[in-house]
């Protein structure tokens, strides 16, 4: 039985890292893990990218409820890279496609705040639920926050109860 | 929740530590015959104490030492944070020159350091509440002190000890002997499942209120289900039915008919509910990705680690690349082991150098625990 045709988001992620953190995430006790599907790493952001056109862009059209998050390191470079990737989601899809990421890469923020990746996951999911900004709001991670309020606006009811 | 976990010369297991201290889930990975469903084996044996079975020769067998060593103690030891209190129960079991069956070398129950009864061969020595004095008896060398002696209270450390085992959920389901039937209650689920509907009626006796618990799962996973009885089918015996609904069509269905993977649903539904109303529990699920489809997998392992958290504990074993990607590296265990003639290892995978993808880096057989 599926639940694709309910409204769902699926995360397509960069690397092993990120994996791991959205691992936390789904641990929090608020959040339908039926509405979110974490999909296998692609190893880098360049293959990300590349798998979103090559099977998710034909999958998102179809299915009108489903969400995608792509989460990937900006190494720095968060303007390039996000212009990057957005010239590869089509218009008609863009109000479901978001995009999100460490500036550096996980582990930095992870010798940072001495944390698990899990346990980064945990809190940021609590930000969420909370309607906070404590660790969304690390310097590795405050670029987001434009990103995170839409993609809040979009998945939030469906995937925290 | 258990903290460690300790097992010397049973099967492949010398010297083996389980430590999980502050680990509400673990994941047990490794090639086959590695020695992860001994680990359950192991438990299973300390559960059996817990539910009463005390004979030596039912629990283990001279087959059992590892390598044939008999002539070295057989050793078990579980620490678990119960209420915070540090439970330690140990046991140590010895087969002398033509014995047939081992027997009882030591026996120790304490809590927080303190004894709460102690044994050497036949010799039992139990400490009595409240005026600190010890009793002492003798008990068969081949039976287990532990279920025999009587408890004083609920809130004696026996019973705490010994409920929390005897309820603890140690699956690896057969979905097969997972029958709809029931001829009676119980809150002791057994390992294969055979029992499922036995629990299921006795949980929804003793906490109706779980109904809704499982009510909501299941409708997450299996959206057109109505909803799902349990109604009598004869003097003692009650009967699942489960009931669909999509728009105006209807279909009942009896449990015994259902698949597999939606036996494993509704088992993985009671699990969690036993986990909320009568928990915390520590279940142990050896391969709970069987019976499921791809795209189910990730879902149920992370509803289980979900619900599984503060004080309730997870382990689970798997060869399944989405149950795996549901842990992380500082809640997965490998298990290794070089020949059958060598005793398992144990390493946390964050002190593993895994090059690569994990999934494809066990594809090539590559994680091990060579340093």
């Amino acid at each position: 039985m599926s639940n694709k045709y309910r409204p769902h988001l699926q995360v397509l992620l960069e690397d092993d890292a990120n994996r791991q953190i959205a691992n936390g995430f789904m641990l929090h006790f608020a959040l339908d893990t039926r509405a979110i599907q974490v999909l296998p790493a692609a190893g880098g952001w360049e293959k990300v990218v590349e798998r979103f056109k090559d099977t998710h862009i034909g999958a998102l059209a179809k299915y009108p409820e489903r969400r995608m998050l792509l989460v990937v390191d900006f190494d720095n470079r968060t303007e390039e890279r996000i212009n990057e990737i957005k010239q590869e989601i089509p218009s008609g899809l863009s109000e479901r496609v978001f995009i999100l990421g460490i500036r550096t890469e996980p582990e930095d923020l992870r010798n940072q705040i001495g944390k698990s990746f899990e346990n980064i996951g945990q809190a940021l999911a609590e930000d969420c639920a909370d309607n906070k900004c404590t660790l969304w709001g690390h310097d590795l991670l405050r670029h987001n926050l434009a990103e995170l309020n839409r993609l809040s606006s979009g998945v939030k009811p469906f995937l925290f109860n | 929740m258990i903290q460690r976990l300790y097992v010397h010369n049973f099967r492949c297991l010398e010297n083996f530590e389980l430590s999980v201290k502050d680990l509400p889930s673990a994941l047990l990975i490794g090639k086959n015959g590695v020695g992860k469903s001994t680990v359950k084996l192991v438990l299973e044996i300390i559960q059996n104490i817990c539910r009463g079975v005390n004979r030596v020769g039912t629990l283990v067998e001279p087959k059992d030492f590892a390598c044939g060593r008999s002539d070295v103690p057989m050793r078990f030891e579980l620490e678990a944070l119960l209420e915070k209190r540090l439970y330690k129960y140990e046991l140590a079991l010895e087969l002398p020159e033509r014995f047939k069956e081992l027997r009882v070398l030591d026996e120790r129950l304490t809590v927080d350091g303190n004894s709460v009864y102690s044994r050497t061969n036949a010799q039992v020595e139990l400490l009595s509440k409240p005026a600190d004095h010890t009793a002492q008896f003798r008990v068969d060398w081949h039976l287990v002190a532990l279920p025999l002696i009587q408890q004083q209270s609920d809130s004696d450390p026996l019973h705490i000890f010994r409920t929390w085992i005897a309820r603890t959920i140690i699956l690896s389901p057969i979905p097969r002997v997972m029958k709809g039937e029931s001829n009676g209650e119980s809150l002791e689920p057994k390992s294969d499942g055979s029992n499922f509907a036995e629990w299921f009626t006795g949980l929804l006796s003793l906490y109706p209120a779980a109904y809704g618990h499982i009510d909501k799962y299941l409708r997450q996973v299996m959206p057109d289900i109505r909803d799902f009885l349990n109604q009598p089918s004869g003097k003692e015996s009650k009967s699942l039915i489960v009931r669909f609904k999509e728009k105006n069509a209807k279909m009942d269905v009896f449990f015994n008919d259902l698949s597999d993977g939606e036996r494993c649903y509704f088992l993985c539904a009671v699990v969690l509910a036993a986990n909320e109303f009568y928990g915390p529990l520590l279940c142990f699920w050896d391969e709970p990705d069987s019976y499921l489809s791809l795209s189910d997998v990730g879902h149920f392992v992370t509803s289980l680690r979900q619900a599984f958290s503060g004080s309730a504990q997870l382990m689970v074993t798997s060869h399944n690349p989405e149950a795996i990607r549901r842990f992380s590296n500082e809640n997965t265990f490998v298990l290794d082991r070089k020949s059958h003639m060598e005793p398992t290892t144990i390493r946390l995978l964050k002190d593993i150098d895994v090059k690569g993808d994990l999934i494809d880096a066990l594809i090539r057989g590559d994680v091990s625990n060579e340093q």
